[in-house]
């Protein structure tokens, strides 16, 4: 759950979607400026951390980087419980990632924190040429399921920083106004979250 | 040097108890080391008989048990199998042919007579004659071509393309190159009709009980749906009980490998419920382990033996149950059919970079785990504090170094067996990445539980030395980075991490400074392992007579495992073994050295000393440690005897630091 003590916030963020849709890719490209061309399959969850200043506040993001195999399905609600926000991460030369996605999405609006900020990212935009999935396409389920929508491209930088400034833009006016059902994941002080609604 | 020859009762003393407890195998007493060249032969003799007993070359097959009359009869049948019996089979079945393969899966008597019958051949001396028109099966491979050339195997190929991994491992491994050895999943174009992936000297399968793939050494596994099938048949006709009770048997010339398997059927006799374990088919042995609805195989013709081979299976399968726990059965409770693939979906690398740890990590077949030589202060600090984490909840602190532990605690009562430390610490550094950032991953430990998932924290401190912090709790991600926080602290300031990076520089113990003189073992040590003092300097007559190649008494190699520990010492490869190749054949020898000493059946050895064109080798066990080491191979046996002597002499007065003590999880 995201706390805001002063002007700093602490928020979880995680990233679901298929294997192969970048999700490393795109943390990284945050996190560290870097692009790996062939980036290996994460294991289990990776966590790093990045803060971002946004009108006077800096953001902290607590990213939960989850593996994409069909094998650590069930331990997903370990890393989005409590979240946040969410990227949830497509491959846009990929009809099944895209599916997988709106599976995501499904499974978030079902069981996670219904104040989260979600967002979905249509990644490899810069594979123009192998595009399945329009970006009108994505637009229109994103507005049907109040997500917040772009394309990024992990190895072009396009729209990678952004999307992490939007959500952190976005995250004061997410507070919920009362304690959510979804637990926090560790003994961090539970009071900051309440009173973060006021400032944003 | 009279203290060796009178030494206490666990010191080698050449005459009186160097030779092989077991009278059968009598490594002939009577050799003393004057008389050295008049008795080689009659070693080598005895050799040879040895290996002949243990591993019937005339029998295609191994024989658990009793092999006094079943073993005649069937040897006689076998030696026909080359000629028409193989023939009267496959007439007997060819009308079956054209069924639909479809259907393979439907019984498992039936299916095993399809899928064999599409895979006989007409005459076993034939080795082009795979014809593909006889077959719907072949005929849809379409693949006449590739099988002209099945006939002349090429065992070079492979080994050479061994070497290259070893060579990149060894690089990871060893070498001060940071390098990784990126075992990418190779030549996914292969299958079964490739000539290449024939001529694999090592192949590795896993498959389902319905004969769906699951995993392949080589080649892509779905493209060897064919081939799984088959092996599936093999395996359920064995593990069915259609073993009748008459002695029979069926070849089965395989219509995708290069060799004929000769599946021999055994009496059931002999087996009672047992299962046939070993198919040897020529140069070929193919290993057979079934655990519940997975089926693991392997083909080789490396002439490792039965037991390596198998304990190379189990590691397999451990790593298997390290990723998915033990509880995917179930899924195969639900449906027979269920695809493993996706379940163990970017996990190649992790296999084969475990099969690839086969043939340079002695771990695998020692089950044993390894320390990095470090000073005692400095190894009990790295435990020290990790113990603080173990009593806060933590289960098992580990701390290591690419795969040699530094320090490993556990909280009370949990132990952590030897190989669950190899398949973690190769799960851990097959997988690139746990080093991108901290990582919490749900991983099972097969040999503590196999049926439950513990929750990993993997930091790595810099490109070798990683923390790996094991709990039962889903919850304590933000608790074990706290404490690696801490552990990092702590070893940064006791400077543990920059001993870590010293030692890896200075490496481990050399058999050149391996002293022959008794006096200088009681010397004060130096700061590294060697043997200080002129000693070690003073080449002694026998360094000399050996062309100053390798340690005292032309000693080329060591390995020394710690019965009670857990633990093994290797020496570093120095001159002679300098090429990957002689480094990876020197551990074969170890490996078929170490399973004849483990042999049940010719009971235990004390001692074994082996004389081959590439060394001497000399086995020593006792209650406390197992010595392994090579020699040159013209070395003088009584000097070996001494050598070895010396080297568990050496292993002692340096034990506080190769080895973890006193916080051995083992010991409570």
């Amino acid at each position: 759950m995201a706390n805001m003590g002063h002007n700093n916030l602490n928020a979880k963020l995680v990233l679901l979607g298929d294997m192969g849709a970048g999700k490393s890719s795109l943390v990284i490209r945050f996190v560290k400026g870097q692009f790996l061309e062939f980036q290996e399959s994460t294991i289990g969850a990776a966590f790093f951390s990045q803060t971002v200043a946004v009108n006077n506040a800096t953001v902290k993001f607590e990213i939960w980087d989850t593996a994409g195999q069909e094998r650590y399905h069930s331990l997903a609600p370990m890393y989005y419980r409590g979240a946040a926000a969410a990227i949830i991460v497509y491959d846009i030369s990929s009809t099944d990632s895209f599916a997988r996605a709106k599976k995501w999405v499904q499974e978030l609006q079902k069981q996670g924190n219904p104040n989260m900020v979600m967002a979905l990212a249509g990644n490899k935009a810069d594979l123009e040429d192998k595009r399945k999935v329009t970006a009108e396409e994505a637009r229109v389920y994103a507005e049907e399921n109040g997500l917040f929508f772009v394309e990024t491209s992990a190895k072009t930088a396009v729209n990678v920083n952004e999307i992490f400034y939007e959500i952190a833009k976005r995250l004061p006016r997410a507070q919920p106004t009362q304690n959510p059902a979804g637990m926090v994941l560790v003994d961090r002080p539970a009071e900051g979250s309440r009173t973060a609604s006021c400032c944003s | 040097m009279p203290s060796d020859t009178n030494s206490s009762s666990s010191s080698l003393s050449s005459d009186s108890e160097f030779h092989s407890q077991n009278s059968n195998q009598d490594l002939n007493p009577n050799l003393n080391p004057d008389s050295i060249d008049l008795s080689l032969d009659a070693i080598e003799n005895q050799l040879v008989s040895i290996s002949m007993s243990s591993h019937p070359e005339t029998a295609p097959f191994d024989l658990e048990e009793d092999q006094s009359e079943p073993t005649e009869q069937l040897t006689t049948m076998i030696a026909q199998m080359n000629g028409e019996i193989g023939e009267e089979v496959v007439v007997d079945e060819i009308e079956e042919e054209e069924e639909d393969k479809s259907t393979m899966k439907a019984e498992t008597s039936r299916l095993f007579k399809e899928s064999s019958s599409e895979v006989w051949r007409n005459n076993s001396e034939e080795e082009e004659a795979m014809s593909p028109s006889s077959s719907g099966y072949a005929g849809e491979r379409g693949s006449s071509g590739d099988a002209a050339t099945v006939g002349n195997e090429i065992d070079d190929d492979d080994d050479d393309d061994a070497e290259d991994e070893i060579d990149e491992a060894w690089n990871y491994g060893v070498s001060e190159s940071q390098e990784q050895w990126a075992p990418q999943k190779r030549n996914l174009d292969e299958d079964d009709t490739s000539i290449s992936w024939r001529k694999r000297k090592k192949h590795f399968f896993i498959l389902s009980h319905s004969g769906k793939p699951i995993y392949s050494r080589y080649g892509d596994e779905h493209k060897l749906a064919g081939f799984s099938a088959t092996l599936q048949a093999i395996i359920s006709f064995v593990e069915n009980g259609y073993i009748a009770c008459s002695s029979s048997f069926v070849i089965i010339s395989s219509f995708c490998f290069p060799i004929r398997l000769y599946i021999c059927l055994l009496h059931c006799f002999l087996f009672r419920g047992d299962r046939v374990k070993l198919v040897r088919a020529g140069k070929h042995q193919v290993v057979f382990l079934v655990k519940g609805p997975i089926y693991l195989v392997c083909i080789s013709c490396t002439e490792e033996p039965y037991e390596s081979l198998r304990g190379q299976l189990e590691l397999l399968y451990g790593q298997m149950i390290l990723i998915l726990t033990k509880s995917v059965n179930r899924c195969f409770e639900k449906d027979p059919k269920f695809d493993m693939t996706h379940l163990l979906g970017g996990t190649d690398v992790v296999f084969s970079s475990l099969i690839h740890s086969f043939s340079w990590n002695p771990s695998t077949f020692l089950h044993a785990y390894t320390c990095l030589p470090l000073a005692y202060a400095t190894r009990q600090a790295a435990g020290l504090i990790l113990q603080d984490t173990a009593d806060s909840g933590v289960l098992f602190a580990i701390l290591m170094c690419r795969h040699k532990v530094i320090s490993l605690v556990s909280a009370q009562k949990a132990s952590l067996h030897p190989d669950d430390v190899l398949l973690l610490s190769n799960f851990v550094m097959s997988s690139e990445s746990f080093r991108t950032s901290e990582s919490f991953s749900p991983i099972c430990l097969p040999r503590y539980n196999p049926m439950a998932f513990l929750y990993a924290y993997v930091h790595y401190f810099n490109v070798d030395t990683y923390l790996l912090l094991l709990t039962t709790s889903s919850d304590a991600f933000f608790h074990l980075k706290d404490c690696r926080i801490r552990i990092e602290s702590v070893l940064l300031k006791s400077n543990v991490l920059s001993e870590v990076q010293r030692s890896m520089v200075d490496g481990g113990m050399r058999v050149e400074d391996l002293s022959i003189e008794p006096a200088s073992i009681m010397g004060t040590m130096s700061s590294h392992l060697g043997q200080a003092g002129p000693a070690a300097d003073s080449p002694g007559r026998i360094r000399e007579a050996f062309f100053g190649i390798g340690g005292p008494a032309g000693l080329w190699h060591f390995m020394y495992r710690s019965i009670n520990l857990d633990q093994y010492v290797s020496s570093e490869f120095s001159s002679p073994i300098n090429s990957l190749r002689q480094q990876k054949r020197l551990y074969r020898a170890y490996q078929k050295f170490f399973s004849s000493m483990h042999d049940k059946g010719n009971g235990p050895h004390k001692t074994q000393f082996r004389r081959d064109e590439n060394y001497v080798l000399l086995c020593w066990v006792t209650e406390e440690f197992e010595l392994y080491a090579a020699f040159d191979p013209l070395a003088e046996k009584a000097l070996a005897i001494k050598t070895c002597n010396r080297v568990r002499q050496w292993v002692k007065a340096v034990e506080n630091d190769i080895f973890l003590l006193g916080a051995s999880p083992f010991s409570w």
